[in-house]
């Protein structure tokens, strides 16, 4: 059944192919269109299978429907059929026509050879008569030829004959460029024959020629000129193989000297700006500098400009002298901020450099004069906002050093107090000035600095921040607390007055407490941006850091200052117990005078102390400003004071080292060494527990006698009483008064303490003593 | 009392003020102390160190008849040490040696080699020579600087040489140099002072008040720690001496002593009238330190205080390291309590 399939299916298919060929417009589609389900059901695709599809409708459907299929298919047979036949008797008719329009042809060439041959004679006729015309008119020509030759000739000779006469003209009337045309027309001829026929005439125009030359020369380098005139002539030499480099050199010196005119000078510029800045209502005056130093940039600008159309390919030179002009503005800018520039004249002398800038950038596009000064720039405005901190600092540091402290009067009068308030507000106002200042740089429109904005705030940011941290090492090196590098200063801390110490402690909290949060605010304000581009490595402006330094230099300072209040007293305990020979001391008659000495340096910590610090929260009652409710709790007070002190002298009459020993144990958990606060009273004590301390320690180092012993004893009762009232903690200072006492007696060789009467008659001695001596230095 | 304290405590029966390190004793970390009483009588104690580290035992109490202002330590044998006493009005200055067999017999008598009696004055101290066999002191007073030379056998002391530092100078003690055996520091009123022991000249000073005491680093030569009163310890280096090389903020209250560690070279401790021992990092070196400025580096440096031992009720003045365990020191304050505590915590890594 295959072998028989075969030949009947391949006979199927070209029948096929002829019909799909025939109703498709591209074969290819029928062809290739062919898919798996489409095979079966499309008849027209190639690979269709007449069995296979028969197979699948008998299978497929019941017999109503092969029937209508049958009838449907016999329908469209019969389609083709017609349509096949219809096509072949088209074809036919088509080639019936061919045969006939071939036929007509063949016909219409017959007598066509016959034309031809005439045409050809008559053209033999036309040619020969032509060459006859040709003949007979070459001789004229040839003649008439020769005639124009020579007249040219003679032209030319002509020409150059009267060279010189036309150059003589042309110089005459100053038309250097027809010259000059004239003049290379001939050259070629007057080389040939220059040295025999027309030597004369080539001599006159060389003379003139040379008169020319000079003549642009002379154009060339005068600036009345116009420029358009000056290039000309430039070109006009060049043409003449006149040799164009020297006069390049010569214009370019020109030039470099004209840069010297140009130069701000730093002590000229801040006239500049004086003048720039009243010039607006006085604009009738004579020219001010800033205006002529504009018009010089100008005519400068002109002259490169020139100097760039007369020799385009020279650029490069020109490139350098304006780099040189913009690097000299920037080195004079930074010249001039080296002396104090307040932001508006730096504005100002920004905005004249930066106009220039712009000019010579106009002509010169390519020197990348935009970019050089645009570098130039950053580091001056960076130089610009170091310098303004500096400045500050230097300022605040003149208000700290203005006042001569080491006078009498500092601890008397309210110097103290000036000195903190000036240096206050010397810190805040200067702060806020320099903010102030930087604010305008901010609003500066001038180019770059809308540019640079980022940056100027990340360098502000970062110079607040060294600005702190310098000016806190500053305050070191002035307290003395830590040596400058060269010893001068060292040796000079000596001298440091311990109030300037005082008021740097108390500088160090109000700039922690007051300037860096404002400085914080106005950073936030106005200068946040640029953070994270300027600087990687975090935010420059770090305040919480800056307020650790500056609470740890307060502390530091404040420490400094007891240090050396402390120092002075302890020298004079030193000198106090060194001296005398303790061991055979004499009987005591009154209370040393060491005592009065370590009171009074006393009274003078307190006087600082009062004029800078405040008081602390704890206020002890002050006789100076008691009030009504106030006085009741001091006179309390006064009475436990007095109830102690007699318990103690009382136990102490009958005192063995055993009982003392038993009294300290009891009294041990009093804290001697507390952190200094910055209150008045704090500091105080903290002076006294110290200077207390450091007796104890003298007297430990010594052997008494018994008098010894007494004298200690009687000053110590002495110290009690001022002291208590110096002082907020009375039970530190009662327990290291005692340890004195308990020192002392440790110490003695026979201890037999005074007896109380006996030093309430020499302390109260001692106590009319020092009164009757206020009263005469206060008479007197 | 003992508050979380590491440290191991005994009780001396009096107030005391010095403590030493017996070096001679190669085979006990043991410390000789003597207390200071004008009315009692006094004692000198050697202390040993059980080799567990966990007790301080009493190996030894010996009556010595004055109040004992200073006490060291033979470098070459542990028998014998050098006190200066006070009797009151007057000074002294000897040379002891403990009976054997010693820790027997409690309360024994000590033996005494010799006397340096060449001094009027207040004697500060005596230095042994740290050459270890050498028998050479120097004994200091106020005034006088005086080289001995020491026979324990023949239980005499010569006079070598004496020289007078002046009256200005008021000398207050001092340190032999253990890297140049010819040089010793005194600490006078307003400088340190540097002797030549051969020729007995003053050879350089440091000009600085108040210094009271002084030790060189055995480490490392030409650095010498000083405590000042008022403005705590500064670490000199002798080669140039117009600038300390490092600060230390020291004590509260004063400074009373400093010793640098035995072996390891930056550990520093000092002990002050605030009643407290600090133990310190000193790692600056003369010569890093020049680079950068002096702000910069201070804010670099990181809290030299490794540690402050506050357990204490009184001033301590009396310190010393152990040279057998350099990470062991024995303090001593006012009211007679040694503590012995070990710093090997702190230790630097190596």
């Amino acid at each position: 059944m295959a072998t028989e399939a075969a030949p009947m299916d391949e006979k199927a298919k070209r029948m096929r192919d002829l019909l799909s060929s025939f109703y498709a417009p591209d074969p290819s589609i029928s062809t290739s269109g062919s898919s798996i389900n489409a095979s079966f059901d499309n008849i027209n695709s190639t690979s269709f299978d007449a069995d296979q599809y028969m197979d699948l409708m008998i299978k497929k459907s019941n017999l109503e429907v092969l029937l209508q299929r049958h009838v449907q298919m016999a329908a469209e047979i019969k389609n083709l059929d017609t349509d096949l036949q219809m096509l072949v008797y088209e074809n036919y008719n088509k080639f019936i026509s061919a045969t006939d329009t071939i036929k007509r042809m063949k016909s219409n060439i017959f007598g066509m050879e016959g034309n031809m041959d005439q045409l050809l004679q008559k053209i033999m006729s036309v040619q020969s008569k032509s060459d006859g015309v040709n003949t007979s008119l070459f001789e004229k020509r040839e003649h008439i030829e020769k005639l124009h030759r020579t007249r040219n000739l003679l032209r030319k000779v002509q020409f150059i004959y009267d060279l010189p006469a036309r150059l003589q003209k042309c110089i005459k009337s100053e038309a250097y460029g027809d010259a000059v045309r004239f003049y290379t027309g001939a050259m070629p001829i007057l080389k040939v024959y220059g040295d025999t026929s027309f030597q004369d005439c080539r001599r006159a125009s060389e003379e003139a020629i040379e008169i020319i030359i000079k003549n642009l020369q002379t154009k060339l380098f005068s600036d009345s000129e116009s420029i358009q005139a000056r290039a000309e002539a430039a070109v006009l030499l060049k043409q003449l193989d006149v040799p164009v480099d020297s006069l390049k050199a010569k214009l370019l010196e020109k030039l470099e000297q004209s840069l010297d005119g140009l130069q701000i000078k730093p002590e000229e510029a801040s006239t500049l700006v004086e003048h720039d800045d009243s010039s607006n209502d006085t604009e009738s005056n004579d020219q001010h500098p800033a205006k002529i130093h504009e018009d010089a940039v100008r005519g400068f600008s002109e002259a490169i400009r020139a100097y760039r159309e007369i020799f385009p390919d020279s650029e490069e030179r020109l490139f350098k002298l304006a780099r040189a002009l913009t690097a000299m503005h920037f080195e004079h800018m930074e010249l001039y901020i080296k002396k104090r520039v307040s932001a508006a004249d730096f504005l100002g002398i920004f905005r004249i450099v930066w106009e220039d800038v712009v000019l010579m950038d106009e002509v010169l596009p390519e020197a990348a004069l935009s970019d050089l000064s645009a570098e130039a720039a950053q580091v001056t405005l960076k130089q610009f906002v170091a310098r303004m901190f500096s400045h500050l600092q230097q300022d605040i540091s003149d208000t700290l050093l203005k006042f001569d402290i080491n006078q009498k009067e500092a601890v008397e009068g309210e110097l103290l107090k000036v000195v903190l308030e000036a240096s206050q507000k010397a810190v805040l106002q200067g702060t806020t000035n320099i903010f102030q200042d930087f604010r305008q740089l901010l609003d500066e429109k001038t180019g770059i600095f809308i540019k640079m904005k980022d940056l100027i705030s990340g360098w502000i940011q970062k110079g607040s921040q060294d600005f702190f941290r310098s000016l806190e090492a500053q305050f070191l090196v002035l307290s003395g607390k830590t040596s400058s590098s060269n010893d001068i200063e060292g040796k000079s801390s000596d001298k440091i007055h311990a109030g300037l110490i005082l008021v740097l402690a108390q500088l160090s909290v109000f700039i922690e407490q007051k300037v860096i949060p404002r400085v914080t605010e106005e950073i936030a304000a106005s200068f946040s941006g640029g953070n994270s581009q300027a600087f990687e490595n975090g935010p420059a402006f770090i305040p919480g850091e800056l307020c650790r330094v500056f609470h740890a230099a307060s502390e530091k300072l404040l420490q400094h200052y007891i240090d050396t209040r402390t120092q002075k007293v302890s020298v004079l305990l030193r000198k106090r117990f060194k001296t005398p020979n303790w061991v055979k001391h004499k009987e005591p008659r009154e209370v040393h005078m060491y005592v009065d000495m370590f009171l009074h340096e006393l009274e003078d910590v307190g006087k600082e102390v009062k004029q800078v610090l405040p008081q602390g929260t704890f206020r002890k009652h002050k006789r100076t400003d008691s009030n009504g409710s106030n006085t009741t709790t001091s006179s309390r007070s006064n009475t436990l004071h007095n109830d102690k002190m007699a318990r103690s002298n009382s136990q102490r009459a009958r005192s063995q080292l055993f009982e003392t020993h038993l009294a300290k144990l009891f009294k041990q958990k009093v804290e001697i060494f507390t952190k200094v606060e910055f209150t008045q009273e704090s500091v105080v004590t903290t002076t006294v527990k110290l200077c207390l301390k450091s007796l104890q320690e003298y007297v430990r180092l010594q052997t008494f006698n018994r008098s010894g012993f007494q004298q200690i004893q009687l000053d110590i009762q002495f110290l009690k009483a001022p002291l208590k009232e110096a002082v907020e903690d009375e039970a530190a200072i009662d327990f290291l008064l005692d340890e004195v006492i308990v020192a002392a007696s440790e110490r003695c060789l026979d201890v037999i303490p005074l007896e109380p009467p006996i030093l309430d008659k020499l302390i109260q001695a001692k106590l009319a003593k020092s009164k009757e001596h206020n009263h005469n230095t206060v008479s007197s | 009392m003992q508050g979380g304290s590491s440290g191991i405590g005994y009780g001396l029966k009096y107030q005391a003020r010095c403590i030493s390190d017996v070096k001679a004793d190669r085979d006990h970390t043991s410390f000789l102390t003597g207390t200071l009483s004008l009315k009692e009588e006094n004692e000198v104690h050697l202390l040993r160190l059980s080799s567990g580290g966990s007790e301080l035992l009493c190996e030894g109490l010996f009556s010595h008849p004055n109040e004992i202002w200073d006490l060291a330590s033979c470098p070459f044998d542990q028998r014998i040490f050098s006190t200066v006493f006070s009797t009151g009005d007057s000074f002294g200055a000897a040379i002891w040696q403990i009976p054997e067999p010693y820790g027997q017999s409690n309360s024994s008598t000590l033996e005494c080699v010799a006397s340096l009696d060449a001094h009027v004055g207040k004697i500060n101290c005596v230095l042994w020579c740290p050459s270890g066999n050498s028998d050479k002191l120097v004994s200091m007073d106020e005034q006088n600087l005086v080289l001995w030379s020491l026979d324990s056998s023949k239980k005499s002391a010569e006079v070598l040489s004496k020289e007078s530092a002046g009256m200005r100078h008021s000398l207050s003690g001092g340190a032999w140099n253990p890297h140049d055996v010819n040089s010793v520091a005194a600490t006078s009123e307003s400088s340190i002072q540097f002797w030549d022991l051969r020729t007995m000249k003053k050879v350089n000073s440091i000009e600085r008040a108040h210094v009271r005491n002084v030790d060189y680093n055995l480490k490392r030569e030409h650095i010498l720690v000083s405590a000042d009163d008022e403005s705590g310890i500064h670490l000199w280096d002798l080669r140039k001496t117009n600038v300390p090389v490092q600060e230390l903020p020291g004590h509260t209250h004063w400074t009373w002593a400093v010793r640098c560690n035995p072996e390891y070279e930056e550990l520093i401790l000092s002990v002050g009238t605030d009643s407290a021992v600090n133990l310190w990092f000193a790692s600056a070196s003369s010569e890093n330190k020049t680079s950068g400025s002096p702000v910069e580096a201070s804010r670099q440096r990181v809290n030299p205080l490794l540690n402050s031992y506050t357990d204490y009720e009184d001033s301590v003045y009396g310190l010393a390291w152990s040279s057998r365990e350099p990470w062991i020191f024995a303090s001593l304050s006012y009211d007679g309590r040694v503590v012995i505590e070990s710093v090997k915590p702190f230790l630097p890594r190596r």
